[in-house]
């Protein structure tokens, strides 16, 4: 009761103050040209800086909502984007093998791949062994071994998988190899990383003889059914050759794993018949 | 207490010499002199707040208009001088030895009390009316030398003037 007692009249005198300087402002614009020029540039600049820290605050709140939004048309383009690859590269083999008229490019069928948006809610950059946990389980349609990539490159490779969730083995894992090349020769090679840096990786045995520049990029090869080929995995930054046969190439990674948190579950629709093929002819 | 009549005569007397000050003895832009500060902070702190503000709004408006100042100039700088009175006060008397109904005057407060209580006064009021002329926080050397000027007149004027008509008059 004091408490509110003391407040109320404390109320009225601030807001009795704000008007009669408000008040007192407008008598001076009134009464002089230059004053009313000043106060009309001290109001547009408050007014200014007002808005600003308004829009500031709304596009926080409103941050999660586009990211979203971004992973979602990230996906959309993705999905898009491997449609008309695959519908270009069965396409120039159609050109080529006309009798192959039955194929999917010609019934329009999907593409190879497609990808499930997912956001991580856990993950690990400060171990050997490192590990992602998404989103998105078997319900959604995900299953081992598919592979998981983001807008700046390879993730990981999911492991197991629950009903809602997913363990997914990050690329910065040392038992973890991506099938990778150089995309200016075309020479592929297992990429590891080596539990150095969570910034580079190592791309190995390239045989000698392939000229390596630095600056060059490496991206998935798509020799493994698990990632679609030309996935952007970094830049060359050193190599040397070991054993006297091979390069040993050390690449920076585009992917900064500590600003990751979407990102997209690969689906090959064609993984089972491949990996069925591999097996039987590995028996 | 005084009764609100009487308030009212005192601030019409307070506009009357205000405006003989500012007509009469004017030394141009060399300071600027100002007595009404010292019935603004001598409001007894029983009077609310709200009416405080409104009585110094008006004496400022008193002010500015028969001493041919910017309209709303002294009763913006009126205003606020009595919106931060309270707190000067508490900081003039810590220890809230000061009864409500009492005036904050030179007998009350003592003379090294009292003179602080007015020089920061002035020392805002002056920065209120400087910043309102100029809008800007950039003072000249000629507007710093004003606002040091004025503030030692002012205090010099509101000692003399508390003192002949307040202190000695007193019970």
């Amino acid at each position: 009761m004091a408490a509110k007692t003391s407040v109320k009249p404390l109320l009225a005198g601030v807001l009795t103050f704000l008007i009669l300087e408000a008040v007192a402002l407008m008598l001076m614009a009134n009464d002089s040209i230059v004053q009313k020029i000043r106060i009309e540039g001290a109001v547009a600049y408050l007014g200014e800086k007002l808005y600003n820290f308004r829009s500031g605050i709304t596009y926080y709140f409103s941050l999660r909502e586009i990211n979203d939004q971004l992973s979602k048309e990230n996906t959309r383009l993705l999905n898009q984007l491997s449609y008309y690859r695959t519908l270009t590269e069965n396409r120039d083999s159609a050109f080529v093998h006309r009798d192959d008229s039955s194929g999917r490019a010609e019934k329009g069928e999907n593409s190879d791949f497609y990808y499930i948006p997912a956001k991580i809610v856990g993950m690990s950059t400060n171990r050997l062994h490192n590990y992602l946990i998404i989103n998105k389980g078997s319900k959604d349609g995900i299953k081992e071994d598919m592979g998981v990539i983001s807008s700046e490159g390879v993730a990981g490779v999911i492991r197991s998988v629950s009903d809602n969730y997913a363990y997914v083995i990050s690329l910065l894992n040392v038992s973890q190899a991506v099938s990778a090349k150089i995309v200016s020769s075309g020479a592929y090679g297992p990429l590891t990383w080596d539990g150095r840096s969570a910034q580079t990786a190592i791309l190995s045995e390239i045989p000698q003889h392939i000229p390596v520049m630095t600056g060059d990029t490496v991206a998935t090869s798509g020799l493994s059914t698990i990632f679609p080929p030309d996935i952007p995995l970094g830049r060359i930054r050193k190599s040397k050759i070991v054993m006297g046969s091979h390069h040993q190439i050390e690449v920076r990674l585009f992917q900064d794993f500590r600003t990751l948190h979407f990102v997209n579950v690969v689906v090959n629709r064609n993984k089972e018949e491949l990996d069925k093929l591999t097996q039987e002819y590995e028996k | 207490m005084k009764s609100r009549s009487e308030i009212f005569l005192i601030i019409a007397v307070f506009i009357l010499l205000q405006a003989l000050l500012s007509n009469f003895i004017n030394f141009g832009p060399l300071f600027f002199i100002a007595l009404y500060p010292l019935l603004i902070l001598t409001f007894p702190a029983k009077i609310p707040l709200y009416e405080r503000l409104l009585m110094s709004f008006l004496l400022g408006i008193g002010v500015d208009l028969t001493g041919g100042f910017i309209l709303g100039l002294n009763a913006a700088a009126a205003t606020f001088l009595s919106f931060v009175q309270p707190l000067l006060l508490k900081m003039a008397v810590p220890h809230a030895g000061l009864d409500k109904s009492s005036r904050p005057g030179l007998s009350e407060l003592g003379l090294t009390r009292f003179l602080y209580f007015i020089i920061a006064g002035l020392m805002i009021h002056q920065a209120v009316v400087e910043i309102l002329e100029n809008f800007s926080m950039i003072f000249s050397f000629q507007s710093l030398l004003r606002y040091f000027l004025s503030i030692f007149v002012n205090t010099l004027i509101i000692l003399l003037s508390e003192y002949g008509i307040f202190y000695k008059n007193r019970g």
